[in-house]
């Protein structure tokens, strides 16, 4: 009898890869991990106030007692960058939390109950869809005032619809399932059959596109903020800071370019962890 | 091991078609390895058809994986023994050599045509792929029996019918002349009255081109209508092998007559239980060490459970009659004769449950049912499905009905429209005076994936309002009362098995008696022994209850057994409707008849018609 243990070669490199990228998706997973206890930690890690001037001005990265040197007016640039990440991270969750829990609730409603009401729904979400996002919330910002609390409030009101389009179509497959017809014909109330039969069905689709869709919003964010639609001027914020020193670009770079890198890894780190989400989530189905 | 003889190989003259020689399969699906094949030997001869007969996990699938070169590389499969087609080592050899093999000598067949053909291309095309010219596809289409061949190659697959789709995978199968058609399941998909076209169309493929044909099935009547030999597989082996005469009439190994056993006929007697198989109760590593069916079956002794009996010719009988099993011949020949009378579970107790008061009128009421689906066509053009057409029925409480009808026929239709499930254009329902509750054809989707058996079951209890420890308790009873174990309780869905799935359907339709209940297919995704015991227990649960049973199926067989009176259904009309028997024996309606003409019957069915 001859013992043929891989008649083909290549199922040995396709299962090392498996593993391989079971080890990867790990520490992608990880990443945004990592992120929320920096930017859980900031205030605690900064070595210095990051609104006081405390230390020569424009010193380079690696001065002594500044590793990434200080501003035009002698602030710790480590410092500002610890609290802006930490307001651009946890506004980005934020924002990302509301648009999920207001798409969410809307497009589960319309997906599960159809008719006029779906129909309804669907073309309030479609009106928001069809007005350009940056532009109307800069509008709202504008009118009401800059501010990091008016900012979230523009951003978000903009940032549901794309929610509530795609877990409307999730709820709706998931509601034409024979397990939610028995559980209509077993004599479920309406808002149990929501909550029970269909909403855990939608959930794994709501956390990859909420994963993925971080990155972007970090972005918006700090691209507002550049703009001057951020906090106002001495608070710590990425994009204000690289905007504010975009002259000192050609004599002093790091001025710019250490909260500029900041934005630039944020909104890295939260895309990688989207993708290693999506891999996670998929593979369990 | 106390027997060392090698089994006997078939005396043919000329070199067999296809060889397999002590093949071991170990297939990895979800970190878990299992050994699927264990030691099959199997030689199909030139110009011979032989059937596969097995149950679902019987490896049957993966034997003719394994002869197409086609075993999945994400199982990461480990292979021993040998497996040749027209003398290539379908192990060894180099992909390239592989794949010559697959387009000249052989050719498959799959159980669903609509997935294995490209649903973009025109058919033509698709066969013009493996023939290279057209003028040959239009030859093979008609060849195997497609009328306007030149015509048809123009359309899609989704423009043809389940029946003529597998005889367009026929002609892309016989494109190259192999000299093995592989036919995994070919009629399971589709009507009866389209079976026996195809089947009729494989025997006529063999005849006229010469080649061999594998044919893998769960229904040894499919196997007896077709197949020179027969090879019955159990548990990775094959159990017995012989003329399909041979195995049918005179079965030489337990299980093959277990499986005639649970065979449903036309001509069975209607009352009493099905004969079923008894359930397993041996662990994996029981069964490994012994004879795999040992704890099933009924001649087992002490040895069955520590010896794995080999497959031997059998000592008194025809040559290449062959049989893996310690008992004799004349032994299980007794066993098959005392068939019909042997009950083969155990019923469970159903006497928790609480019969539903008895009401005076009918239990359903449909007068004059039409039920129209419109739909939109491309350029704006509506189309309308008049999938019942002014339907009225009338069923009185405690009588079952069995609806039959072929795909298409709007039989599930009318039961959705009877559930509420489904709104009806015209025409009037009543059904009471409770909601009825039905069980579905698929019930692995039927229960909410993500919740647990208990939680699924409980929530039917809420609106009685009773206290959690209660409903804790009304759920474990009638988890026993279907024969499941309560601590399934807190186990989820996809952990069951398909028999035990749908007895957690019938679970909760029961938990509170439904004066109605409603059964869509409820067997047909089984495997014939789960179904018999499946059918068991919802006639058992109608008489305890006094339930009211409307029986939806495409099985005539079924039909009769679950159904006081029959009602037949074609095109969304009711075309024949009567006492369950009168209908099989004087069908009125010349449908009716085409059907029952068409059920694949047993050698054996005719002779035990008394």
């Amino acid at each position: 009898m001859t013992l043929i243990t891989s008649p083909v070669p290549r199922w040995r490199a396709v299962s090392t890869g498996f593993v391989a990228g079971r080890r990867l998706t790990v520490v992608l997973v990880s990443l945004p991990m990592l992120m929320t206890l920096l930017a859980l930690f900031g205030r605690i890690l900064a070595p210095h106030d990051p609104v006081q001037p405390v230390g020569g001005l424009n010193l380079p990265p690696g001065s002594d007692g500044f590793p990434l040197g200080t501003d035009a007016i002698g602030r710790d640039l480590l410092s500002r960058t610890l609290y802006g990440v930490q307001a651009s991270w946890f506004s980005a969750l934020l924002v990302v939390g509301v648009g999920l829990l207001i798409g969410g609730l809307i497009g589960v409603i319309a997906g599960v109950t159809g008719g006029w009401v779906d129909a309804v729904l669907m073309r309030v979400t479609d009106l928001f869809l069809a007005l350009p996002g940056v532009l109307v919330s800069i509008a709202i910002v504008a009118a009401l005032g800059a501010g990091l609390g008016n900012t979230l409030i523009g951003v978000s009101i903009v940032w549901w619809p794309y929610y509530a389009r795609i877990l409307r179509g999730e709820a709706k497959s998931i509601a034409a399932r024979p397990h939610v017809e028995a559980a209509r014909l077993a004599g479920i109330s309406r808002p149990r059959l929501i909550l029970r039969h269909v909403l855990p069905g939608v959930v794994p689709t709501a956390v990859v596109t909420a994963s993925l869709d971080v990155g972007n919003v970090v972005l918006l964010l700090a691209g507002l903020s550049f703009l001057g639609l951020g906090q106002s001027a001495p608070a710590p914020e990425l994009g204000s800071d690289t905007a504010r020193a975009l002259s000192q670009l050609l004599s002093e770079w790091w001025v710019p370019v250490v909260p500029g890198l900041a934005v630039l890894i944020v909104s890295l780190v939260a895309n990688l962890g989207g993708d290693g989400i999506r891999t996670l989530v998929t593979n369990r189905r | 091991m106390t027997r060392t003889t090698r089994p006997a190989s078939p005396v043919t003259a000329s070199p067999a078609t296809a060889s397999v020689r002590g093949l071991t399969v170990s297939l990895t699906r979800g970190g878990v390895t299992s050994e699927v094949l264990r030691g099959v030997d199997l030689e199909i001869a030139p110009a011979e058809i032989v059937g596969l007969v097995g149950e679902s996990g019987s490896g049957k699938s993966v034997l003719a994986l394994t002869l197409l070169g086609l075993l999945p590389e994400s199982s990461a499969p480990r292979l021993s023994g040998s497996a040749t087609v027209a003398g290539v080592d379908m192990i060894g050899g180099s992909a390239a050599e592989l794949r010559r093999v697959r387009t000249t000598e052989l050719g498959a067949i799959f159980q669903d045509p609509m997935t294995s053909l490209n649903p973009t291309m025109r058919i033509g095309a698709q066969i013009t792929e493996s023939t290279h010219s057209a003028a040959e596809s239009v030859r093979l289409l008609s060849l195997v029996g497609i009328h306007d061949a030149a015509e048809r190659m123009r359309a899609y697959p989704h423009e043809l019918s389940g029946g003529l789709r597998q005889r367009v995978m026929a002609a892309i199968a016989v494109s190259g002349t192999p000299s093995l058609i592989i036919a995994d399941e070919p009629t399971t998909a589709l009507d009866v009255t389209v079976q026996a076209q195809v089947l009729d169309l494989l025997r006529e493929l063999r005849d006229r081109m010469g080649c061999s044909v594998l044919i893998i099935t769960h229904d040894l009547g499919v196997a007896g209508q077709v197949a020179d030999r027969i090879a019955v597989m159990y548990a990775g082996r094959i159990v017995e092998l012989g003329t399909a005469d041979e195995v049918l009439r005179r079965p030489a190994n337990p299980y093959t007559v277990g499986l005639l056993g649970a065979r449903l006929s036309l001509g069975m007697h209607r009352g009493g239980l099905l004969t079923t198989l008894a359930p397993e109760t041996a662990s994996v590593e029981e069964r490994l060490r012994g004879c795999a069916y040992h704890s099933r079956c009924q001649l087992a002794t002490t040895d069955c459970a520590t010896e794995t009996p080999s497959l031997d010719p059998l000592e008194s009988g025809p040559d290449g009659h062959l049989s893996a099993c310690w008992r004799s011949p004349a032994k299980v020949g007794s066993l098959a004769a005392s068939l019909p009378a042997r009950a083969g579970v155990e019923l469970p107790d159903l006497t928790s449950l609480v019969p539903i008061p008895a009401v005076k009128g009918p239990a359903v009421e449909v007068v004059d049912l039409t039920c129209v689906f419109r739909g939109k066509r491309a350029r704006g053009r509506a189309t309308a499905i008049h999938a019942v057409q002014g339907i009225s029925l009338r069923v009185e409480h405690g009588e079952a009905l069995s609806i039959v009808g072929e795909s298409g026929s709007g039989k599930s239709t009318l039961l959705r429209v009877i559930a509420g499930l489904t709104p009806a254009t015209s025409g009037t329902v009543a059904v009471g005076p409770d909601r009825p509750q039905m069980v579905f054809q698929d019930a692995g989707s039927s229960l909410t994936p993500w919740l647990t058996v208990g939680e699924i079951l409980r929530e039917r209890l809420l609106p009685l309002r009773i206290p959690r420890a209660e409903a804790s308790r009304r759920v474990e009873s009638i988890l026993e009362s279907m024969g499941l174990s309560a601590s399934i309780a807190v186990v989820r869905p996809a952990e069951l098995s398909g028999g035990q799935r749908q007895r957690v359907v019938l679970a909760r339709a029961t938990i509170i008696p439904p004066s109605v209940l409603l059964c869509d297919e409820p067997t047909s995704a089984l495997d014939a022994s789960l179904a018999a015991s499946v059918l068991n227990l919802i006639r058992d649960l109608r008489e305890r209850l006094g339930m009211t049973v409307l029986f939806v199926t495409h099985d005539l067989a079924v039909a009769r057994l679950m159904g006081d009176r029959i009602a037949v259904m074609n095109r969304g009309r009711l075309v024949e409707l009567g006492d369950a028997d009168s209908i099989i024996t004087r069908p009125q309606d010349p449908y009716t008849a085409a059907l029952i003409a068409a059920v694949p019957e047993l050698i054996t069915d005719r002779r035990a018609d008394s």
